[in-house]
């Protein structure tokens, strides 16, 4: 019977989990790993989640947990930060007159968004990509909701700071 | 942003929320106050609505070769793997002490005495070479049935087994060769080695009755010494047989160190026979207790549809009770 309910869980969560996983990491296989391994722990679990949680919000707490210990690791930071500029160098070459400014300004979000701090990279991509709620996205990161939401705020400060530049240097090199 | 009043710099966070539809009214009303009078911040909050709007735009594109089809096949299969291998087990207070029952997808596979400090899963799967899950809520049904068993309303706990961790297929063939032996019936480790058509192994069937993975369900308890001594059980725990062998109206007496069966005071059926006696019928006491199945009452033997032996006639002469 329990083994019935996670067939449904893995069914319904396992995709937004996976682009959760992909977001943070930038790196697929590793966003593959850490979805397994998502999915397993919960699947150990399951039996001892109170009936009528938040399964979604339980998931997301244990991929963030998994990808704060991922991260902890210092090789795979660099990594991280190897692949983001690799992403990088692949849009400015791709990017031409024709790209549209908001698919852009997305990419470059993403650029950004891979280069905050974990933390602040895991709460925003929990608020504004999966739309969690701040005492979820708390529980997650062990910090409260209100520090939760400074996360997140601390995030779109730096995405606004990297988007002017971003613009102020498009607009010279098109001078 | 040349000038910053304290007042701009207070109102920064609130003004963020309200760009990111995510401010509680009171800060709503304080932000809208505050732009009407401060162009800056006014164009703070136009920028910040941007951002949102564009935030919004990279949360629609798609992450980067986000194909999670290979990753969901993997863990289906590990999942599969993890099913196959993982025991649920609930640990529950019995009257013979805290009992361990695990489950897997087999069947019931595992049934322990646990003593009260080891009530955690951590040795029990060290032990079983399983994934043990704590998982009560999957077990307490089969506890309820094993406390109506122990309590003697029930006679029979008709559950599907998963003998997987069996040592070997001799041991597997005594553990089903003793899981037939009815409610309230005894037969001895010889009894069981002729069954399995080794007669000449009693000691060997002793030692796979002693491993015995499903104490209760297996009911090794229903297995005792040719000379009528219980012989063993649960390690040192050889109370624990006297009382679920009373349990089954098989009374025992005790001796020196141990119990055994007064094989006066039971019926007999050869092991192929059809009928019940009394221990006085034809020399039987003269004989080793492996060639009976013996029962602690007429009830129980007839339960199992013997007869009643038509020369000692067991029906008109019944032991005392």
């Amino acid at each position: 019977m329990a083994e019935e309910a996670f067939e449904t869980v893995v069914a319904t969560h396992h995709a937004e989990i996976h682009r959760y996983l992909v977001r943070v990491t930038r790196r697929p296989g590793d966003a593959d790993d850490l979805s397994q391994e998502t999915f397993i722990r919960a699947f150990r679990a399951h039996a001892s989640l109170t009936p009528g949680s938040n399964v979604r919000a339980w998931l997301f707490a244990i991929a963030t947990n998994l990808c704060r210990n991922y991260w902890r690791s210092e090789s795979r930071r660099r990594r991280a930060h190897e692949a983001a500029g690799e992403t990088a160098a692949h849009h400015e070459e791709a990017g031409g007159e024709e790209t549209m400014v908001m698919e852009q300004a997305g990419e470059e979000i993403g650029r950004i968004v891979a280069a905050l701090p974990l933390r602040q990279r895991l709460a925003f991509t929990l608020r504004k990509v999966h739309e969690l709620e701040y005492e979820s996205i708390g529980r997650s990161l062990d910090c409260s909701p209100d520090t939760a939401r400074a996360h997140v705020f601390q995030a779109l400060r730096k995405i606004r700071r990297g988007l002017d530049a971003h613009a102020a240097m498009r607009t010279e090199s098109t001078r | 942003m040349t000038t910053v009043s304290r007042e701009c710099r207070e109102i920064e966070p609130d003004l963020i929320a309200v760009a990111t539809a995510e401010a509680p009214a009171a800060a709503a009303r304080r932000v809208e106050r505050h732009v009407e009078s401060c162009a800056s911040c006014r164009s703070e909050l136009a920028r910040y609505q941007t951002v949102d709007g564009l935030v919004t735009a990279y949360r629609d594109t798609r992450a980067p070769e986000a194909d999670p089809t290979l990753a969901r096949a993997q863990l289906e299969s590990r999942l599969a793997d993890l099913r196959s291998r993982v025991m649920r087990y609930g640990v529950f207070d019995s009257p013979l002490g805290p009992i361990a029952i695990g489950v897997s997808e087999h069947g019931v596979s595992m049934v322990e005495y646990v003593r009260q400090a080891e009530r955690t899963g951590g040795r029990l799967a060290r032990r079983t070479g399983e994934e043990a899950v704590e998982d009560p809520r999957r077990t307490e049904g089969l506890y309820r049935e094993l406390a109506d068993y122990l309590d003697g309303r029930r006679t029979r706990l008709d559950w599907p087994l998963d003998l997987r961790r069996t040592r070997s297929d001799f041991q597997r063939r005594v553990l089903e060769a003793t899981a037939h032996l009815p409610y309230g019936a005894v037969t001895s480790y010889a009894g069981i080695a002729r069954q399995i058509g080794a007669p000449r192994a009693t000691r060997a069937v002793a030692q796979a009755l002693r491993h015995n993975p499903l104490p209760i369900v297996v009911p090794c308890h229903r297995v005792i010494g040719s000379r009528g001594d219980l012989t063993g059980y649960a390690g040192t725990r050889i109370g624990l047989k006297r009382d679920l062998l009373a349990v089954e109206g098989v009374h025992t007496v005790a001796g020196r160190g141990d119990y055994h069966v007064d094989r006066r005071a039971v019926y007999y059926k050869y092991l192929d026979g059809g009928e019940y006696c009394l221990p006085t019928c034809g020399g039987i006491l003269e004989k080793p207790l492996g060639e009976f199945t013996v029962f602690g009452s007429r009830a129980r033997a007839e339960a199992v549809g013997l007869q009643p032996c038509s020369d000692c006639r067991p029906d008109l002469h019944p032991l005392p009770a």
